[in-house]
């Protein structure tokens, strides 16, 4: 099955990059011989492009940062989302801008225009504090669900590591 | 009108929300945009090399990684002081052409364009991509994926990466082109000018030939008498690569032309305390408030902008329908410039005129021989100081200007992004819309559309690079009466 692994988000701005950080673990550790089909990327995009970076695929994993209400969210924990789920996620402060399109409105479209777009799509989404200020390094919640998140998606994926 | 400060927490809370302030009558007092900011990128860039800067910048944006790319990079030309060769100039404005096509189709397709081709009282839920093949058929939704993707693959060869670019040298580029690439990227150079005649063409099918757009467009609700900048080489023609900065009035007379070197006499920026965002303004005309004539300093960046700012395109078909745009618009002809159009829906036009123009540029520029020519990478010998760089980014003029240690270590970082030019002109066009449909405290249905419709046109970017799940931008309007008490929200998803 060719699969994508993608960590979106801005490597650059605190928390927003966590998901980048788990995708440059997975290409670190995972036995790549072992994966022909596995294509493992990072990309700062939303929207259309990340729906173009999708086609072709069979089956998508993303890793994302989640940002929630500032008064209930608890950073560092991982919710397992689906695309259905993205429909119906209440909104965000920090979301893609004006210039865009959500990824799912993209890949309804790319869908209806008959390109293949993946059957299957996991998301991992990572509730996150700090994703307003420059820096390369997660706040400490963040940080240590990295490992957490790279080993489930290992064991979900039943993936080789070298 | 009551003096509202906003704490800066309760300021972060909405993302592209719109606060309207009304008097003591109820009618708009102000209406401004309010947007987050991203904190502390001097900081995290002080200490660095300045040759990382291209790649940490094109980390900003998520929408124009190119065009943060393309600054930096020339930016690092004059803080090393170094010309780069024909060759180099000659890759940089290729790549940075294919960006355009990209960037200007997407605006038109997925997200300005559908208020006209949809209508602008269509369900909001289907004034997208969506709606728009629905509506124009889903081969011309193929054929703009198609667009994007062969565009996206000039990106990727010349710029050494997809989506994040890292070939900008100071004074090179990092890799050659190939003559096979050089076959290949003509072809694609080609079917980008014949996808852009055919969306003018679409342009012309749905919206000139319709009397109501037509009207909309040239309604006083989305007008507004401005300065105008632009980047122009040495006939005054539009470029989006290089050249010099020109500034024309609400009168259409040239104001000032100067190099990008010396944006900061020019330029000054406006504190608001309500505000993260500045509000840059013409210094040697004065900071007068949000509003419009030849006496207060605001100005725009926007296509339009570029189009009112120059005297031509450079090449020859974006020329003819740029003259049929001044001429269709009501526009006068003397000493070889038409007078402004002012009217801000007409941005959508000229942004799909710029398209054309991006597409024939990128074709003359690939036919050159010297595209090929492998000598991309000079030694750098001069001792680093200070350097600025500017480009015309899709959305306005972007300025980056760095200050570095004798070791090129980075010590002062300012930049000046496109949608920050147009701050003033979005919360003007803002209040416009809402004069229109607050009065007497009174709230006439389709207030968010004509607002969107109006601040969109600007094609704004406001949250750079961040794409936090969901990934959609709620936008909000919150109307608060004289006492600042808030008394209305409406909100809606732009999608």
């Amino acid at each position: 099955m060719k699969t994508i692994i993608i960590g979106l988000g801005n490597p650059i701005l605190t928390d927003d990059g966590v998901g980048v950080k788990v995708a440059q673990q997975l290409e670190e550790i995972i036995d790549r011989d072992a994966h022909p089909e596995l294509t493992i990327t990072e990309a700062s995009v939303g929207g259309l492009r990340l729906m173009e970076t999708l086609l072709g695929f069979d089956r998508v994993v993303l890793i994302d940062a989640y940002y929630l209400n500032e008064e209930t969210t608890i950073p560092g924990t991982i919710h397992h989302l689906t695309l259905y789920d993205l429909r119906s996620v209440s909104p965000t402060q920090h979301s893609t801008s004006a210039h865009d399109t959500s990824l799912v409105t993209a890949l309804d479209a790319a869908d209806k225009m008959g390109y293949k777009v993946p059957r299957e799509c996991r998301i991992y989404a990572i509730e996150v504090e700090n994703i307003l200020e420059f820096s390369e390094t997660p706040t400490p919640a963040v940080a240590k669900v990295i490992p957490i998140v790279t080993e489930q998606i290992i064991t979900e994926l039943s993936l080789k590591i070298r | 009108m009551e003096r509202i400060t906003i704490d800066p927490i309760t300021r972060l809370e909405g993302h592209g929300k719109i606060e309207i302030f009304l008097d003591k009558k109820g009618n708009v007092e102000n209406a401004y945009l309010q947007i987050p900011e991203l904190r502390g990128f001097e900081q995290f860039s002080i200490g660095r090399p300045a040759e990382e800067m291209p790649r940490i910048t094109n980390r900003i944006c998520g929408v124009c990684p190119e065009a943060h790319h393309m600054a930096a990079t020339k930016a690092l030309d004059a803080l090393f002081d170094v010309e780069p060769a024909p060759v180099v100039k000659k890759l940089r404005e290729l790549f940075y052409s294919s960006f355009y096509v990209t960037d200007h189709s997407v605006h038109f397709y997925a997200l300005g364009g559908p208020d006209f081709i949809l209508g602008p009282d269509s369900d909001p839920a289907e004034r997208n991509i969506l709606g728009v093949i629905h509506k124009v058929g889903v081969d011309i939704g193929i054929q703009v994926i198609e667009c994007r993707k062969r565009n996206h693959e000039v990106i990727k060869i010349l710029g050494g990466r997809a989506i994040h670019p890292v070939a900008g040298l100071p004074g090179g580029w990092s890799r050659a082109m190939t003559k096979e690439e050089q076959k290949t990227i003509l072809g694609w150079a080609k079917e980008n000018v014949d996808f852009a005649l055919f969306t003018l063409k679409i342009f012309d099918d749905i919206v000139l030939a319709n009397q109501a757009y037509v009207d909309l467009i040239v309604s006083d609700a989305f007008t507004h008498e401005t300065y105008y900048m632009g980047t122009v080489d040495e006939k005054n023609q539009i470029n989006f690569y290089d050249g010099l900065i020109r500034v024309t009035g609400p009168d259409g007379k040239e104001f000032v032309k100067y190099p990008a070197k010396d944006y900061a006499k020019h330029i000054a920026e406006r504190v608001e305390p309500w505000s993260y965002l500045k509000f840059p303004y013409l210094k040697d005309v004065g900071w007068k408030g949000f509003v419009d004539g030849v006496d207060s300093g605001v100005y725009c960046a926007t296509p339009l902008s570029r189009f009112n700012a120059a005297d031509g395109m450079a090449t020859p078909k974006a020329q003819e329908h740029f003259e049929r745009f001044y001429e269709t618009l009501g526009s006068t002809k003397s000493n070889g410039r038409y007078s402004p159009i002012h009217h801000r829906l007409a941005t959508h036009w000229a942004r799909i005129i710029e398209l054309l123009y991006a597409a024939e540029r990128m074709q003359e520029l690939v036919e050159d021989p010297e595209i090929t020519d492998p000598n991309v990478r000079p030694i750098i010998t001069n001792t680093p100081t200070e350097g600025i760089g500017s480009v015309e980014a899709p959305r306005g003029t972007l300025t980056h200007h760095y200050k570095t240690d004798e070791n090129g270590i980075l010590t002062d970082v300012n930049l000046i992004v496109g949608t920050t030019n147009n701050n003033a002109p979005i919360a003007m066009s803002i209040k416009k819309a809402a004069k229109g449909l607050i009065k007497n405290g009174e709230v006439s249905e389709g207030l968010l559309n004509t607002i969107e419709m109006a601040f969109r046109n600007y094609d704004p970017c406001m949250s750079c690079a961040t794409h936090s799940l969901p990934g959609q931008m709620p936008l909000e309007i919150q109307i608060h009466d004289a006492d600042g008490n808030l008394i209305v929200t409406q909100s809606q998803y732009i999608d």
